[in-house]
């Protein structure tokens, strides 16, 4: 067949529809001739029609007759169940009154991988034989004395590519004498069909979640503690090609085997075959467990969901707006923003004695943090234009980031602490260009300040930022410039108004104490990093960030240092971060096992797509938090509201289901509900009932919300 | 180096290089959203039809079985009757290009004109991600996605797997009566059935 690899498809694909004319021409040929025609072949394969008859066959003999399909090297036809492509051979007898056929007795088949999926049939030659019963209401034809046995089938045969072929075959079968020739063939397809072992109650199939664990008893003594081959007679129940393990207990194997995801049958009862090398088991193992359920969403989505323009709550382009500014003014109250907020104040205080500097990096700030958040936007828009599905915060997604952050903010507190002053690390050129122009200083102030804002949505933001995802460009990016706006406007505002400044403390030796105590929030900040990344890629992710943090620590101290104490552990010390960073670094950034981060906590069942649509069709309530661990305000509600008693008792007693969606890592399903909702970062709190559109809840949630919210849904 | 490692690391999946590609999504899940070429290069995302039913068909013609539901015009006769209904249908080929199966763009949209075939879109994917990310097994292979994005059926065009071209007229049209009922807001009345016909000749 390398010949009909070289020709091109399309020329192929004519010569398969001659190719096909040619075997319904052999069956027509041997159907008008009436000649004995038994067998058919083709390119692929050479068919054969054979019986086995040693006695004769007379009425109540048992007759053998069988399609043997040798095939050409490389291609294969299929078992009963093909696995995930291809279809079994079938045989369509015609046969004189009085003359029944069974079955076929299918041999033990192969698993044949093809990349990704996974196929069960034959390669070499396979005899698919038939049993014939001879009933006493059979009439031999008066001439002949034979039984003429027809035989239509049907084989789909592949290599890469597949050929269904069909053949028609004629035998004549001599009723009183001896037809013993392929007796060889028929007793090694008697040995290659599977043996059945004798049920034990004990042996079955459970259906656990995605997958079936089956335990099976009574296998032969010689094949106790060997690896079995597995082949399921029902098709379309397991992944084929998945990842399937199997083990010993005792006398007892047991295997799991993963479930397709796209199963069209649930059997009652499931017949496997069980492989030892050429040796097959076969046995029916009766399933308990439920079937995971397959949803009907057709009917159960609701209707608001089908028009998710319709969620958004009608937020006109100026509103947006001046809840972007507002939004933007509140963020610098929020957790991690005020550490910085606390330095700046720091940095004004140091430049109140000149009015025209404290102005100039006033407005380089605002322009730092400006700038920031238009890039970010920008950055947003770009990714959202290519496809990408990110939300706010998504950066903190990212374990590098999260990491890169850890250690930046370690090095400022560090520098806070007084472990080092920059001149003394960096050249004296750029040190001295740092004082020199505090206005870069400043410029660069702002931008830290957004990077690190971007965890902590405020109020109004929410609904601002997911209006600017939907919005186009230049709108959207006046959003964030608002958002800006918004947050640089203290500082403006200090700087410009002479009455505000003068309300700032005084320079003088307090500010080295309040420089000293504000290291301490920032560390506080690497604690709450380090137990993000923990969320992230667990405790050894987490354990090898500490111990790059300590490394960086010792380098940064060594560089402090001075003459040939500074050269010889600075290069010990580099050396030792470099290798630290090469060893364990890829623990940072390794992901966790899918899944494993989100737990279902007591009462909190893991949300997943298409899980509200499913419990809202069985008419429960859904009540979804949208949450990340790098969202410290997703934890304070959580800490706070999420586990108030009277909320926990009001949502049992309405029976709410409650799922948690964690967005910790990139989660390309939460975005999407997200943005469904009208949504583009996290917290998110939704109720959804049958029927309703649902309900949203603020970001900064109170257990008094959250109460009135399930007032207003009947008591169970 | 450390750090540039790091940057690296984050540049590369915040692009997206990481790809969305998750386990074969179940029927009544998120359908995984996609971005391919049309035969004449344009972009088109399942997205873009959000608000509409959604038929993705796995073809080629270089499958007997894809051949047998174009031979006898049921394929092309479903496109019209469910795209007459507000339907969009996206036929995907992920045959690998160092396939003998593989037609580049032009000759796959001149075949498919020759065939009359009336999709709203012939798209490319011959890194078989999107065919992978569907769990998309032969050729044909049928899915469709609800308004909502989520995926409503995956399975057969039809009841009868087999070669023969008569048993179309026997057979009930899976797709046209999951798009009738997907359309009356009633449940489907098969919403997994097996796929059938040849595997899908994935880049290896």
């Amino acid at each position: 067949m390398t010949l009909q690899l070289m020709i091109p498809a399309s020329l192929r694909a004519l010569l398969l529809v001659f190719a096909c004319a040619g075997h319904a021409l052999v069956g027509a040929q041997a159907a008008s001739a009436l000649t004995a025609t038994a067998v058919v072949t083709t390119n692929q394969v050479r068919a054969e029609l054979i019986a086995h008859a040693p006695d004769g066959a007379d009425a109540g003999k048992t007759v053998w007759v069988g399609l043997q399909l040798a095939h050409k090297p490389e291609w294969h036809t299929y078992w009963k169940n093909p696995g995930d492509s291809g279809l079994p051979t079938e045989l369509n007898w015609s046969l004189p009154e009085g003359v029944s056929a069974g079955a076929i007795a299918w041999p033990m088949p192969k698993k044949i991988p093809i990349g990704n999926l996974a196929n069960y049939g034959y390669e070499g030659t396979v005899l698919l034989a038939v049993p014939l019963t001879i009933t006493a209401a059979f009439k031999p034809a008066l001439l002949s004395g034979d039984i003429e046995i027809r035989l239509k089938a049907n084989w789909l045969v592949c290599k890469q590519e597949c050929i269904p072929e069909e053949g028609s075959f004629v035998l004549r079968l001599p009723v009183r004498s001896s037809v013993a020739g392929n007796a060889a063939a028929f007793d090694a397809a008697a040995r290659a069909v599977p043996l059945a072992l004798t049920y034990t109650p004990r042996s079955g199939v459970t259906v656990d979640g995605n997958q079936i664990q089956l335990a099976v008893y009574g296998l032969p003594l010689a094949a106790h503690g060997k690896a079995l081959g597995f082949f399921p007679e029902t098709p379309e129940v397991i992944e084929t090609a998945g990842q399937w393990t199997q083990s010993w207990d005792g006398a007892v194997w047991r295997a799991r085997v993963p479930l397709s995801a796209q199963r069209s049958n649930s059997p009652a009862l499931m017949p496997v075959v069980l492989g030892l090398g050429t040796q097959g088991y076969r046995v029916e193992l009766p399933v308990t467990g439920a079937w995971p359920q397959v949803t009907t969403p057709a009917q159960v989505v609701p209707a608001v969901l089908r028009t998710p323009a319709a969620t958004v709550p009608p937020l006109g382009f100026w509103a947006a707006l001046v809840g972007a500014l507002l939004g933007g003014l509140i963020l610098n109250l929020m957790p991690c923003v005020f550490p910085v907020l606390a330095i700046k104040v720091l940095g004004f205080a140091r430049h109140s004695h000149n009015q025209s500097v404290r102005r100039l990096n006033g407005l380089a700030y605002s322009a730092g943090v400006l700038l920031s958040f238009l890039a970010l936007g920008a950055l947003v828009l770009g990714l959202r234009s290519a496809g990408e599905s990110l939300g706010w915060g998504f950066q903190l997604q990212e374990p590098a980031v999260v990491a890169a952050l850890a250690l930046l903010f370690t090095l400022i507190a560090l520098n806070l602490s007084g472990v080092f002053e920059f001149a003394s690390v960096l050249p004296s050129s750029v040190a001295s260009l740092q004082a020199r122009r505090p206005m870069v200083d400043a410029f660069l102030t702002g931008v830290l300040a957004v990077a690190i804002a971007s965890p902590c949505t405020a109020p109004f933001m929410g609904a601002a930022l997911g209006l600017a995802i939907a919005l186009p460009t230049v709108e959207a990016l006046a959003i964030f410039a608002a958002l800006g706006v918004g947050f640089a406007l203290p500082y403006l505002l200090a700087s410009w108004l002479p009455a505000v400044a003068r309300a700032l403390p005084r320079p003088g030796p307090w500010m080295e104490t309040l420089r000293r105590l504000l290291a301490f929030p920032m560390y506080a900040t690497v604690a709450w990093l380090v137990w993000v990344l923990g969320q992230q890629s667990g405790i050894d992710g987490a354990g090898a960030l500490l111990v790059l943090l300590i490394a960086m620590a010792l380098l940064i101290w060594t560089m402090g240092l001075r003459g040939r104490s500074r050269l010889a552990l600075g290069s010990a010390s580099v050396l030792v971060f470099a290798a630290l960073a090469w060893g364990i670094g890829p623990y940072v950034t390794q992901p966790l096992q899918q899944g494993a981060n989100v737990q279902a906590a007591d009462g909190w069942e893991a949300w997943e797509p298409g899980r509200v649509e499913q419990l809202l069709a069985r008419g429960e309530p859904v009540f979804v938090d949208f949450t990340a661990a790098w969202c410290v305000t997703c934890q304070y509600n959580k800490k706070t509201t999420l586990e108030n008693r009277d909320v926990l008792a009001d949502l049992a007693a309405r029976k709410v289901r409650l799922l948690r969606a964690d967005w910790t890592r990139r989660d390309p399903a939460i975005t999407a509900a997200l943005r469904q909702l009208g949504r583009n970062g996290v917290p998110v709190y939704v109720l959804y009932q049958s029927g309703k559109p649902p309900v949203l809840m603020s970001e900064i949630l109170s257990a008094r919300e959250v109460r009135a919210v399930l007032a207003q849904l009947p008591a169970s | 180096m450390f750090r540039r490692q790091l940057f690296v690391v984050s540049l590369v999946s915040a692009l997206g290089f990481s790809g969305s590609v998750q386990a074969t999504p179940a029927v009544g899940l998120k359908a995984p959203e996609f971005s391919l070429t049309d035969t004449s290069g344009k972009t088109v995302r399942l997205s873009d039809y959000r608000g509409k039913h959604v038929v993705l068909e796995w073809v080629n013609p270089g499958c007997p079985y894809v051949r047998k539901h174009y031979n006898t015009a049921n394929m092309q006769g479903t496109q019209k009757e469910v795209t007459g209904k507000g339907v969009v249908w996206l036929a995907i080929n992920s045959t690998a290009e160092s396939h003998p199966d593989y037609l580049a763009p032009p000759q796959l949209a001149r075949w498919m004109a020759g065939q009359n075939a009336v999709p709203t879109s012939t798209l490319m994917d011959e890194d078989g991600t999107v065919g992978k990310a569907y769990g998309a097994r032969t050729t044909p292979h049928l899915y469709i996605v609800n308004p909502a994005g989520v995926l409503v059926y995956a399975g057969g065009i039809d009841s009868i797997p087999s070669a023969r071209a008569d048993d179309v007229k026997t057979a009930v049209n899976y797709v046209k009566q999951s798009i009738e009922d997907s359309l009356a807001g009633k449940p489907l009345r098969n919403a997994v059935t097996r796929p059938y016909g040849c595997s899908i000749k994935y880049k290896s």
